[in-house]
């Protein structure tokens, strides 16, 4: 049971970009005899489950079996069978009879009541699957039967009451407020308050009683957990008149409870929490409950919790165990010190001097678990420490309480903590091989006092003023920078190349580039956590911006560390642990990025060790990001070094084309590919290959790669492989099915269209047509005609003013010219109510302000906040395709066009066009047009 | 929360929220004027002897047989004994023994007794009596009203004996205000016009104190309202109180106020029309409690509203005293404040325009950061509201005021639905973003303030609206994932195959 307790907690939480956990839907039994026939008989019984009777037959081998692994097993099969079958779906079936739903409510409670408590809690569990559907209206007793055995004074069967309602109620604390749902809390507050309230005062008194009796203590403190858990479901969602009367003997309690120890009832396990703490975390929720909601009723008794809460915390070590506690009481605290009416209770120097003496500072200590985590978990931690997934632990609270304080105490509290960072560094300095902790507390609260606002591309955004960082660099953070044993203290090293990293926004320039050899050097060092900080440190100072655009940091400023840089990460990807670092190659990336043609003297033996290592990883691909970065690379190295000197592009082709030749056709198994490939064409077809097009992340380098086949070798393709053409179409049609890569269709598309020759146009219109499976419907004629003023009229006119880009733009620009003046059925039929608005629109799209947002150059971008990126894949940002205008030549300026097809329409129907511009076009539109007029020296008439 | 999108559409959706709410879980409002009140003895009656302030049951029943042989008697000197010594029972401050005297048969008698011309002193002890009795619980008032006391009552109200008259009132106010059936059946015996002949200028103060809040009970209770005759009927004189100097006065006519605009829009409507909002929002401003809370609910209430409505509060002058209330020291006051407040942000731009301009939205973001729970609950539906009707410009400027910030360090509230509904108002400010081509630089901000891992964090929540709200604003804004095939295409092993697809779609704009 106290398991079940702790993990009652949150689901662990993953990263940013996972999805919840699922929940389980079964629990299967844990039983070594059950395993062997596990696979068989539970589809046997599922197929005879339907039978009326069936789950009777269940209880009683419950009830009546002399095997404990039976008993356990049917219980579990029952709670299964329950969860599957108990709900009646509409027009669906009723799946258990109703006899047999009336005997099992009759039975169950007494049966869960009276079992041991691993089959108490499968059958507690089915007791609240079937309280969600029946209670209270189909179960009008069920209540009233568990108030019953409050009295029977026996605490195992108190326990499983108690439990039973804590999984029937539970919900009421995550449910939205419903009239359904408060006169469900009604009743039972109605039926349960007084006699909850009664066997709390009564079990409190028992505790008393049993004060040396370890065993009758256990049992006594998990009912005060579970009571304590009934009172937090059953006050939140409002508080209720009863507990506001009874609040006096609620919260004397609780208040009590927080303050009590119990020497019998402390654990040895550093770990599992123990009974004590998790009553109390509970207790520290209740109270924070109250604090928050109820605050008017709570005031008169929150003084005394913040004491009890706050000595609690002072008393409470440093093991694990604790840790739930610790981060409830905390977040107790900085909830209630930022309300101003309760600003007094922390005003008192002393009081804050406490605080952050015995609260935030112990608390922001290197455990021996986080030790171990440094250097064994590095991955994790690292996840934890640079991503801020660390939500629940204790440094995170004591952050939290120290913004809480500084909302009000900004300056006394900056204060106090001066004091302490310069006792703990003297601490240090004293005997650093034994107190270099001191020092890593130290540094940390100087980060969590100095930063207000946060982001990861910018590091902290905001600081504290009256934390001078720059002071604090140079007397402690350079120090550990410059050691010359890179692996000495490496928690320290960490420290220091996190400092730089995440003040790097404040620290001035000269200082950063003071710092940039010592992070190199930090490159070699044993501690993966320290290396790949490092390496992290390095690849955001590279992204900082100076003036002007450019980097902060210039190639030349780099030049003389490049050999080292490059050097160091790539030694650094061959220590143990960091073959795939993603971190590390995303720096390689950046430096290449940023050196540019600083980097040519050394790709020879660069490029190599790329491949190399895209060989590797390649076999077994576990890291996109890694990999990602990985061809970031790749193409920086070709793009730089062609650009310097366009005749290596050869030499290139040969160490890269068997690698990528490689990499597909394993991706492509079971196609049988007799020879190499020595030239593009003999790769074409695997392009087309569905597998390849499966994984969302092929999508639009794939694409990206049939644009340029189709833009060089058109021809090629259409003399020696035209059979692959359908294919080719059956891309198209599979990309545009998807809302997601539709674009990419039409990239697609466009590339086809505009490059195969004509006499091999693979399509005609209506084929098209058909593969958009919105339009299947075409094949009707009218419902065809209506299509095309619908388009227009609700598509292209509203939509078209958020076209973005300058030649998508002016190819929309010329398709509406046509539509407006080569388009016999706009002027005579009842599209031609649209001819106007839709030249409004053009106007519009001419005229009107344009999104002229230059793109951040390709060096800055963070791969992670494209749109469209994903772990599967990503836009290689390094690989950039050249703007292609498909109507360049044809058409130079569309206002002219727009111009002269005016005119030339207007001459084919004199008289038309003014008119239905004097009528509705409005002035500052004709004014626009008129311009065009003007400069293309037309008239209309 | 699609109903949040559809502005304009469904705007009385955002703004009814009171009605609803029904099934309450809490103590009954402590700041509402009280349903029924018993008449106490206070200090300038002579003492009660002993025997009245005991709890001693056997001397209870001593002294209640005692009174029933007195009230039972012929004689008029032990009638008026009895009468008072039951008066003085009922009168006590604590524990009066109302259903003793229910159970010991002495309604029949002292019903009779009002009717008792003959003696006025009878007659105002009986009627003292009767009141305390309906002051008790709904049982308690449907013994006196069955026993015949309604007619007697309203006979009584012309007594030329004002003590009497006072009494009548003050029974027939516990009577209304036990709930609409009562009420309504007090109407059908022309319990108004009786009451109304009464409101006269030389009326003394602490009658019409009785006769204001008797009145008040008359308007109160929905399910069903009291019928517009009967509000047409009483509302001028309701709005002559409001005049009135007595505080006490004005507060139980703001009351009566409160509960007539507590409904549809056709009975906000029937108030609007008497004119009185510029008086109300001049009653905002007073200093007491008593008269503050009423006028405010009342102009709660009309800003739930049509458009039309909530404009003519506005035109009243209700955003000039707005501010001021949302800074009061009372929570409960600008809880209310921020109520009206959310209602007004949930009507059109120009109405929205008008918060900005009569600087409501500096206290509102005070409120987010430092109110109450509760306040804070109806500042954040103000920023929704607001964030889903407003234009872009006015949602950049609420975000520029520190809105934003407050409301996502307002994500760990423990309220399922606050916490909802703060994600919708993300939502519509990313929206407003995306308009602006801005979402990046909203993404930071969100992300410096500490909103992003409370986002995140919800994503863990149990309750799967809440959390599948927290996911979509991270998948949309925050990262990228997903695919979202909705048709597959035939495949071999070596080509997709181009054709007509089979899926019958149809194309609906």
């Amino acid at each position: 049971m106290l398991t079940a307790l702790a993990r009652e907690s949150w689901p662990e939480f993953l990263s940013r970009n996972s999805i919840r956990n699922t929940r389980t839907d079964t629990d299967n039994p844990v039983s070594k005899a059950a395993a062997a026939t596990r696979s068989t008989v539970p589809k046997f019984l599922e197929s005879v489950e339907g039978n009326q009777n069936y789950p009777i037959l269940l209880l009683t081998v419950l009830e009546k079996s002399q095997d404990e692994v039976i008993r356990v097993c049917s219980a579990v099969t029952f709670k299964n069978y329950i969860k599957r079958n108990w709900r009646i779906v509409e027009d669906e079936p009723n799946k258990i009879s109703d006899p047999d739903r009336t005997a099992i409510k009759a039975n169950i409670v007494n049966l869960m009541l009276t079992s041991p408590e691993q089959i108490q809690k499968q059958l507690s569990d089915a007791i609240s699957i079937i309280g969600r559907e029946d209670f209270p209206q189909k179960w009008p007793d069920l209540l009233t039967e568990m108030v019953n055995r409050f009295q029977s004074g026996d605490f195992h069967i108190i326990n499983g009451v108690l439990r039973t309602a804590h999984s029937l109620f539970k919900r009421y604390r995550h449910e939205f407020k419903s009239n359904e749902l408060w006169s469900e809390i009604k009743l039972v507050l109605d039926t349960f308050a007084q006699p909850l309230t009664e066997l709390f005062k009564a079990t409190i008194d028992l505790c008393q009683t049993h004060a040396t009796d370890v065993n009758a203590l256990k049992v006594l403190f998990s009912s005060l957990t579970l009571i304590s858990k009934l009172f937090y479901s059953l006050n939140f969602q409002d508080l209720p008149e009863f507990f506001e009367d009874n609040m006096e003997t609620w919260m004397t309690n609780f208040h009590n409870l927080l303050t009590l120890d119990n020497k019998l009832l402390q654990t040895d396990d550093e770990e599992e929490a123990g009974l004590l703490e998790l009553l109390k975390s509970q207790i520290c929720d209740n109270a924070a409950l109250y604090a928050q909601k109820y605050d008017e009723e709570f005031q008169p008794y929150l003084p005394r919790f913040v004491t009890a809460i706050w000595n609690l915390l002072v008393t409470t070590g440093q093991e694990v165990k604790y840790d739930l506690l610790v981060s409830n009481a905390i977040q107790f605290l900085a909830s209630v010190c930022e309300r101003p009416h309760y600003k007094h209770l922390f005003e008192d120097q002393n009081i804050l001097t406490s605080i952050c003496e015995k609260v935030i500072v112990p608390n922001m200590e290197f455990r021996s678990a986080d030790e171990e985590a440094f250097e064994d978990n590095s991955e994790e931690y690292i996840i934890r420490d640079l991503e801020g997934s660390d939500i629940d632990t204790r440094r995170r609270a004591a952050c939290d309480l120290v913004r809480g304080l500084c909302k009000f105490f900004e300056g006394p509290v900056t204060g106090i903590f001066s004091g302490y960072v310069n006792s703990m560094l003297t601490e240090y300095a004293k005997n650093p091989g034994v107190n270099w902790k001191h020092k890593d507390a130290a540094i940390y609260l100087v980060t969590s006092l100095a930063s207000k606002a946060q982001t990861q591309k910018h590091g902290i955004t905001q600081a504290n003023e009256l934390v001078n960082l720059s002071e604090f660099f140079v007397n402690h953070i350079l120090v550990d920078l410059k050691s010359p044993n890179v692996n000495e203290f490496p928690v320290l090293k960490a420290d220091a190349i996190k400092y730089v990293m995440t003040f790097r926004s404040q620290l001035p320039k000269e200082q950063l580039l003071e710092a940039v050899p010592l992070l190199v050097a930090h490159l070699q060092a044993e501690s993966i956590v320290q290396h790949t900080y490092a390496a992290h440190a390095l690849e955001r100072l590279f992204t900082m911006r100076g003036a002007n655009n450019t980097t902060l940091i210039t190639p030349t400023e780099m030049a003389p560390f490049t050999e080292q840089l490059l050097n160091n990460l790539f030694k650094a990807l061959a220590i143990p642990g960091s073959s795939e670092n993603e971190y590390i190659m995303k720096a390689i990336m950046r430096s290449f990025s940023l050196l540019q043609e600083a980097i040519v003297p050394y790709i020879p033996t660069l490029i190599g060790q790329l491949t190399h290592k895209l060989l590797l990883v390649s076999k077994n691909p576990s890291k996109p990001h890694f990999n990602h970065y990985l061809f970031e690379s790749l193409c920086l190295s070709i793009r730089i070094t062609c650009k310097a000197n366009p005749d290596t592009v050869g030499s290139f082709e040969e160490a890269l084309f068997p690698v990528f030749t490689e990499i597909l056709q394993n991706d492509v198994q079971g196609i049988h590919s007799s020879s190499i490939p020595s030239s593009y064409m003999a790769l074409f077809p695997h392009l087309l290959q569905p597998v390849l097009w499966e994984r969302t992340g092929n999508i639009p380098p794939l694409v990206r790669l049939l644009q340029a086949y189709l833009e060089k070798g058109a021809a090629a393709i259409a003399s020696t492989a035209a059979d692959k053409i359908p294919g080719l179409l059956g891309v198209f049609q599979k990309l545009i099915a998807s809302k997601a890569n539709d674009h990419q269709g039409f990239y697609l598309l466009n590339s086809i269209v505009e490059h195969m020759p004509p006499i091999h146009h693979p399509v005609q219109e209506a084929d098209l047509y058909f593969a958009l499976p919105e339009a299947s419907e075409l094949q009707d004629h009218k419902i065809c005609q209506e299509m095309f003023g619908m388009v227009v009229e609700k598509i292209v006119i509203p939509e078209v003013q958020k076209v973005s880009g300058q030649v998508e733009k002016k190819i929309c620009a010329v398709g509406i010219t046509k539509i407006l003046t080569e388009c016999p059925a706009m002027m005579d039929t009842e599209y031609t109510k649209l001819w106007t608005p839709l030249l409004q629109a053009l106007i519009g799209l001419f005229e009107l302000p344009e999104d002229d947002s230059i793109p951040d150059d390709e060096h800055f971008i963070d791969i992670e906040d494209t749109p469209g990126y994903q772990t599967a894949f990503s836009q290689l940002a390094f690989a950039g395709k050249k703007e292609h205008d498909p109507i360049g030549d044809a058409v130079s300026n569309p206002k002219i066009l727009l111009a002269q097809s005016l005119h030339k329409l207007s001459t084919a129907c004199p008289g038309r066009v003014p008119s239905m511009l004097s009528t509705s076009l409005p002035a500052e539109a004709l004014q626009f047009l008129q311009g065009y007029l003007q400069a293309a020296t037309v008239q209309l008439v | 929360m699609s109903k949040f999108k559809n502005k304009g559409k469904e705007p009385m959706k955002m703004r009814d929220r009171r009605i609803a709410e029904c099934v309450e879980l809490r103590k009954a409002h402590r700041v509402e004027s009280i349903l029924k009140k018993r008449n106490i003895s206070l200090g300038d009656e002579e003492p009660l002897s002993p025997e009245y302030n005991t709890d001693n049951a056997q001397v209870i029943t001593a002294t209640i047989q005692e009174i029933v042989a007195n009230v039972n008697s012929d004689c008029p000197e032990k009638q008026r004994q009895g009468c008072q010594a039951a008066r003085k029972l009922l009168s006590r401050e604590r524990n009066p023994p109302l259903k003793e005297i229910v159970e010991a048969g002495l309604l029949t008698r002292f019903v009779e007794f009002l009717g008792r011309h003959d003696d006025p002193t009878l007659q105002f002890e009986a009627a003292w009596s009767l009141t305390n009795v309906a002051s008790g619980t709904s049982w308690h008032t449907q013994q006196v009203v069955e026993h015949g006391a309604v007619p007697a009552f309203i006979a009584l109200l012309a007594s030329p004996m004002l003590n009497i008259s006072e009494q009548a009132v003050w029974a027939l106010g516990n009577i209304a205000g036990d709930g609409p059936s009562y009420r309504d059946s007090l109407i059908d015996c022309g319990v108004i016009p009786a009451l109304l002949a009464r409101l006269t200028p030389d009326a003394p103060v602490g009658y019409l104190r009785n006769l204001t809040w008797t009145l008040s009970n008359l308007c109160r209770n929905k399910n069903p309202f009291p019928r517009f005759s009967a509000v047409q009927q009483m509302l001028p004189s309701i709005i002559q109180l409001l005049h009135h100097s007595d505080k006490s006065i004005l507060s139980d006519a703001c009351w009566a106020i409160s509960y007539l605009t507590d409904g549809p829009n056709e009975r906000i409507d029937v108030v609007i029309k008497t004119g009185i909002l510029p008086r109300l929002v001049e009653l905002l401003g007073f200093e007491e409690l008593a008269v503050v809370t009423p006028a405010l609910r009342s102009i709660g209430n009309i800003v739930s509203g049509s458009d039309l409505q909530t404009q003519a509060a506005i035109d009243a002058g209700v955003l000039s005293a707005l501010p001021q209330l949302m800074r009061h020291p009372k929570s409960s006051v600008q809880k209310e404040a921020a109520w009206a407040v959310s209602n007004i942000a949930a009507g059109p731009c120009q109405q929205i325009q008008q918060l900005i301009t009569c600087g409501l939205l500096a206290p509102l973001v005070d409120l987010l950061r430092n109110g109450d729970f509760k306040t804070q609950r109806e500042a954040v539906w103000a920023v929704t509201n607001y964030t889903s009707g407003g234009t872009v410009d006015q949602v950049v400027h609420l975000v520029k005021c520190g809105a934003l910030e407050a409301i996502l360090n307002l994500l760990q509230v423990k309220d399922t639905k606050t916490v909802l509904v703060i994600l919708d108002a993300i939502n519509n400010i990313f929206l407003a973003a995306e308009k602006l081509g801005e979402v990046d630089k909203l993404c930071l901000l969100v992300e410096e303030v500490g909103g992003l891992d409370r986002i995140e964090f919800l994503q863990n929540h149990e309750n799967n609206a809440v959390y599948r709200a927290a996911q979509a604003l991270i998948e949309k804004y925050f990262s990228e994932d997903g695919e979202d095939q909705c048709l597959t295409t035939e495949a071999t092993d070596a080509n997709f195959v181009f054709g007509a697809s089979e899926v019958q779609k149809r194309f609906d704009f």
